[in-house]
């Protein structure tokens, strides 16, 4: 065959074939199934409110992946169930995703308790996990392999608030802890920073919920007369407290509460009382952290509400899990699993990064403060949108 | 001063355990039933009574009478519909009305999560506290206390000085003397389960001022109050009131040299104790001696 047959009759057959070839193969990856992504979610029960944010979040960073042409080529589904807040429903809805579902990857449910509980699963299943809202640092041991938080842990719950009390003048600090897994790490890590730090622990007590009063603590609180109060709580007791110091007529200078004052409900239950109680987050609106602009924006004009911790830890959970997955460019349990424990990833909460038990090392815990009825991060001062308000007024 | 503190604490929060308990003691005492919806009553109507204050900004104090009249109408109706017609099953009725009750408390508990949400609510209303020679006395858990004396007197009158009182407890001492003496029985259960069903409203409406509700706390306040019943001697009125002055005073006195955490057994322990030492309850064994 002579160069001018060629270039005028096969040529031509060669290009089209090729570009047909091309066609039908960019055809089949269009038509490839997608990425299913299982998990169980509070949907109902008394996580509800909480958990809801947590879904937004996750629902949003599919939605942002997609819109940037999914991971892997493929589009990605999230399949989810309603455990109803329960550890039991949840372990139940875990096997099913993985037995009968098949998905392709798992995001944790919402609380600790009820990751604890789905954790053994997991190994069982050689399943890697991300954890974007179990913040109990005792899930993510050795015999734990699977399991990789997705959110700071609490034992830095309230962690700034002693070294900024103590800039202050502050010396002597009481603290008080719900009897609960992520409330008593936060508990054991103030009483040690009370050593280190060389200041006076004049009272310290753990109490269990339902507690329907708390003025014998108040009352106990107030003898000792502390300039901080740190409690590592949850929401009914953080209100109980604030309402207990004040009925027993004390105000310290100083009152931290764990979780509760992030939600509107706290400043509708307390009212006045709640001007000036410091509390903790594990991210803010205003941080410079990577694409935190755009998922408030698209968050904002998805849901029409402004998004909490909770969503930020699920949007971050999903830009964990597709820069895994682009990096070893198949769905493999085990080498994502390798991936997530040696590499770092840049999200909207700060710095993915897990030691060898799958426990988060870089993420960080920040402090903000209810300043006449708006919430203003003050710690640390490289954040901070104002300066801390002192004292504590109690009414 | 300190001990006057704690024994102040101790008996404004026994003043809430009243308010609490009295409800399901009235309805016990007339019907030997455990309401095991009595918390979820509590529940629902201090959560409808956040509702109301958040929207209308009106003192939530004023829906104590329209709740109290409801619920009466409310527990008529639920009588009627769901317990009164097992009273004539026999030895198995009492069993029966408990798993109806329980049936009806899953029923509200999922009324308050569908309709108010699962979220802890309070109302930062009487938040008053008065300082008096050195002691602070608050103004929630004063009105929960006197609230709770005055429901309790209210009713001591209404049993001890009306013909329905008397009737009332003629039909929880004996049931057939009491239908031999010409008293409509299946009348008095109906009235006892309406005013149980009231007061337990009567004390949502407060509770939501005092500490923090949630669909979800129906159960714990169903179990805080048949203790306080318990240890009062079940259906004894007056007993019940001496119960929960006596373990508000316990907690008050354990929580403050204790903690919190040996607070909350508190309850518990007295109520094993009690159920070895003294079953007849707390009432019965005052009232002997």
């Amino acid at each position: 065959m002579t160069q001018a047959t060629f270039n005028r009759v096969l040529r031509p057959l060669a290009l089209a074939s090729l570009s047909a070839a091309l066609l039908c193969a960019a055809s089949a990856k269009a038509e490839e199934p997608p990425i299913v992504i299982g998990a169980s979610v509070s949907i109902t029960g008394a996580l509800a409110v909480d958990a809801a944010y947590h879904l937004h979040g996750l629902q949003q960073g599919l939605e942002d992946a997609n819109a940037q042409g999914g991971w892997l080529g493929r589009k990605i589904e999230l399949k989810y169930y309603d455990d109803k807040s329960e550890a039991g429903t949840a372990v139940r809805l875990y096997t099913k995703l993985i037995t009968e579902d098949n998905v392709d990857l798992l995001i944790g449910p919402y609380s600790s308790g009820i990751t604890q509980a789905v954790a053994p699963l997991i190994n069982k299943y050689e399943k890697v996990m991300i954890e974007p809202e179990a913040s109990v640092p005792d899930i993510y041991v050795a015999g734990n392999l699977w399991n990789i938080q997705g959110i700071a842990p609490s034992f830095g719950y309230l962690e700034g608030v002693l070294p900024l009390a103590k800039s202050r003048g502050a010396k002597t600090v009481a603290v008080l802890a719900l009897k609960s897994a992520f409330s008593l790490a936060c508990d054991k890590a103030r009483l040690d920073q009370v050593k280190a730090l060389d200041m006076s622990l004049v009272y310290d007590s753990t109490y269990a919920l339902p507690q329907p009063d708390f003025s014998s603590l108040a009352l106990a609180i107030k003898n000792a007369q502390p300039d901080v109060v740190v409690v590592c709580s949850y929401y009914p007791d953080a209100v109980g407290i604030a309402q207990a110091l004040q009925r027993a007529g004390f105000a310290p200078k100083f009152l931290a509460e764990a979780i509760g004052p992030a939600e509107d409900e706290f400043t509708k239950a307390l009212g006045p009382l709640a001007n000036r109680i410091i509390s903790n987050t594990s991210w803010w609106a205003s941080l410079k952290t990577a694409g935190n602009s755009a998922f408030i924006a698209h968050y904002k004009a998805t849901f029409h509400q402004d998004p909490d911790y909770h969503a930020a830890s699920g949007y971050a959970a999903i830009q964990v899990l597709g820069a895994a997955l682009n990096a070893v460019k198949a769905i493999d349990q085990a080498k994502l699993h390798d991936w997530l424990l040696h590499n770092e990833v840049q999200t909207v909460q700060g710095t993915f990064a897990s030691d060898p038990n799958g426990a988060a090392k870089k993420f960080s815990q920040f402090l903000f403060q209810i300043q006449d009825g708006t919430r203003k991060l003050i710690w640390p001062a490289a954040d901070a949108e104002a300066p801390e308000q002192v004292p504590y007024t109690g009414q | 001063m300190l001990v006057l503190q704690i024994l102040i604490n101790g008996v404004l929060l026994g003043g809430m355990y009243i308010l609490l308990a009295q409800g399901l003691n009235l309805v016990f005492g007339v019907m030997g039933v455990v309401n095991l919806a009595h918390g979820a009553i509590i529940t629902v109507a201090g959560l409808f009574t956040f509702w109301f204050a958040t929207r209308t900004q009106l003192n939530p104090l004023l829906l104590l009478p329209v709740v109290f009249v409801a619920m009466l109408a409310i527990g008529a109706v639920l009588q009627r519909s769901l317990l009164e017609p097992l009273a004539g099953v026999g030895r198995k009725s009492e069993l029966l009305s408990l798993m109806i009750t329980f049936g009806l408390s899953y029923v509200l508990v999922e009324f308050g999560l569908d309709v108010f949400g699962s979220q802890y609510v309070s109302l930062p209303n009487l938040q008053t506290t008065w300082s008096v020679g050195g002691l602070t006395i608050n103004e929630a858990l004063v009105a929960a206390g006197v609230l709770g004396a005055a429901i309790s007197g209210l009713l001591q009158i209404w049993l001890q000085h009306t013909d329905s009182g008397k009737s009332l407890i003629a039909t929880s001492q004996n049931r057939i003397g009491a239908v031999a003496c010409g008293i409509d029985v299946s009348r008095m259960r109906c009235i006892a389960f309406a005013i149980g069903s009231s007061l337990a409203a009567a004390a949502g409406v407060l509770l939501i001022m005092v500490m923090p509700l949630s669909a979800q706390t129906a159960d714990s306040l169903t179990i805080l109050a048949f203790v306080v019943v318990a240890l009062g001697g079940l259906g004894d009125y007056r007993g019940a009131v001496l119960a929960a002055l006596l373990l508000g005073i316990a907690q008050s006195a354990v929580g403050y040299y204790a903690g919190g955490d040996a607070e909350s057994v508190v309850p518990y322990l007295l109520f094993i104790l009690f159920m070895i030492l003294r079953p007849q309850g707390l009432g019965r064994a005052v009232q002997a001696q």
